[in-house]
């Protein structure tokens, strides 16, 4: 009985030690910023700290995480009947319809694209080119928007324009 | 001499009668056994030596009789290191796939040796390289460092600071149901070295095998840490470098898992939450 009575109370001080061990952890797992505490040297080996040290995760952000997956998803599935539609109707009858596929097209391109930025020309890697072609890929939407919108104003739109080189 | 054969022949089947061996007969027991007929396989295996870090790594060409090997590729190498060359480096322990030592790339699919048949197509080569994308330590033993510095982040172990007031934590079996087809996992890194995200992104992106463990200790109703272990892939680099590729499927999983199913769990969990 006193044999397991102070088992358990050495059990009960470990678990407190553990906790606290374990809170301090937590700071340790966490990095300041993705790139800035360890150069990327290209070809050069990837280990941060030593062997034993775990890999740390950069500063949690729902806006790159979940927030941004969802929105993706969601606006890929929303083109579908968005496409459609486009196909139904004519652009010309529904103005405002043919404006936001139009938007939604641009911005379903453009994280598309940021995503080929990130797997294959992120900054940590490539510190020159990576914002340059980040910063061109940010304009070029931008510009494709302004296009777009005059397009649709002042011309037939990207419905009819579609429409009639499909028939053409 | 000659004389004396037959006597000694006479003597010979005389002890061979008393000695009651399975052969019945002397014919039988002087019997050749029957040789298979040579099937020689070429294996081209991938050879490079740190001791001559010039040298470009190569593929060194081996034969061997298939009738005097065993049925696996694992057979075969240690066949060639033990009687061939010794100098052949490669990794392996239990020989039945529950270690996950001898994980490579045999004929283009990154799979364990002790669990791949040989082909035994003659007319065709066996390329077996180490696991691709991958530092090489020699020859096709890669280094796993970062794999496993990735695996210790998510902190693989059960968390909660309220244990039951007596006995254990106890789980329904739905709850324990939730991680089959995830605790098998023997972290052979076949599924996340196949993984093209996880060859561009290596330095970040944790990859299938580890986001499996993280969704693992996620699932488990007995941990009470699954906020911050969602919390910690809350970012563009970590997870999200998933694009659902699939190869991690498709790569000769041993134990049956699930990578993509797991990530697509977390996923689902991160955008409920």
């Amino acid at each position: 009985m006193s044999s397991s009575l102070i088992l358990r109370s050495s059990l009960s001080k470990s678990i407190l030690k553990r906790s606290i061990f374990r809170s301090s952890m937590q700071g340790r797992f966490l990095r300041q910023a993705t790139s800035d505490r360890f150069a990327y040297v290209p070809g050069g080996p990837i280990y941060k700290g030593t062997v034993n040290d775990p890999t740390t995760f950069p500063p949690p952000s729902k806006t790159h995480g979940s927030y941004h997956w969802a929105f993706e998803r969601l606006l890929s599935a929303a083109l579908v009947p968005m496409t459609v539609t486009a196909f139904a109707t004519s652009g010309t009858n529904y103005p405002l319809f043919d404006g936001i596929l139009g938007l939604s097209l641009i911005i379903h391109s453009h994280i598309g694209f940021d995503s080929s930025i990130v797997d294959y020309l992120h900054p940590r890697k490539f510190p020159v080119i990576g914002p340059i072609i980040r910063w061109t890929l940010r304009a070029a939407t931008v510009g494709t928007m302004v296009g777009v919108y005059q397009f649709n104003t002042n011309d037939i739109g990207l419905t009819e324009l579609i429409a009639k080189v499909w028939t053409a | 001499m000659s004389v004396l054969r037959p006597a000694i022949r006479r003597l010979a089947k005389a002890s061979i009668i008393d000695a009651r061996s399975f052969t019945t007969s002397a014919s039988r027991l002087q019997a050749e056994p029957l040789q298979k007929p040579a099937l020689n396989k070429e294996f081209k295996i991938y050879r490079w030596n740190p001791d001559e870090p010039a040298k470009k790594p190569t593929l060194q060409s081996y034969t061997i009789d298939l009738n005097q090997t065993g049925p696996m590729v694992l057979d075969a190498l240690i066949k060639i290191k033990n009687e061939m060359d010794p100098t052949l480096t490669f990794r392996r322990s239990c020989r039945e796939g529950i270690c996950g030592s001898c994980a490579m790339n045999i004929n283009g699919q990154n799979t364990l040796a002790c669990l791949c048949r040989i082909d035994r197509d003659t007319s065709k080569d066996s390329k077996i390289y180490p696991l691709p994308h991958m530092y090489i330590v020699k020859d096709l033993v890669p280094d796993l460092t970062q794999f496993y510095k990735q695996y210790k982040s998510i902190q693989p172990y059960l968390q909660n600071d309220n244990p039951p007031e007596k006995g254990e934590f106890l789980q329904s079996q739905e709850e324990r149901r939730k991680l089959d087809g995830l605790y098998e996992c023997i972290l052979c890194a076949c599924c996340s070295t196949s993984c093209p995200s996880y060859w561009w992104n290596q330095d970040e992106y944790l990859g299938p095998a580890t986001l499996m463990q993280a969704y693992r200790w996620i699932a488990d109703s007995r941990d009470s840490n699954g906020a911050k272990r969602k919390e910690y892939l809350q970012n563009e680099l970590s997870m999200y470098r998933c694009h659902t590729i699939f190869n991690c499927q498709f790569s000769n999983l041993p134990e049956g898992t699930q990578p993509c199913a797991a990530i697509a769990k977390i996923k689902l969990e991160l955008a409920a939450d």
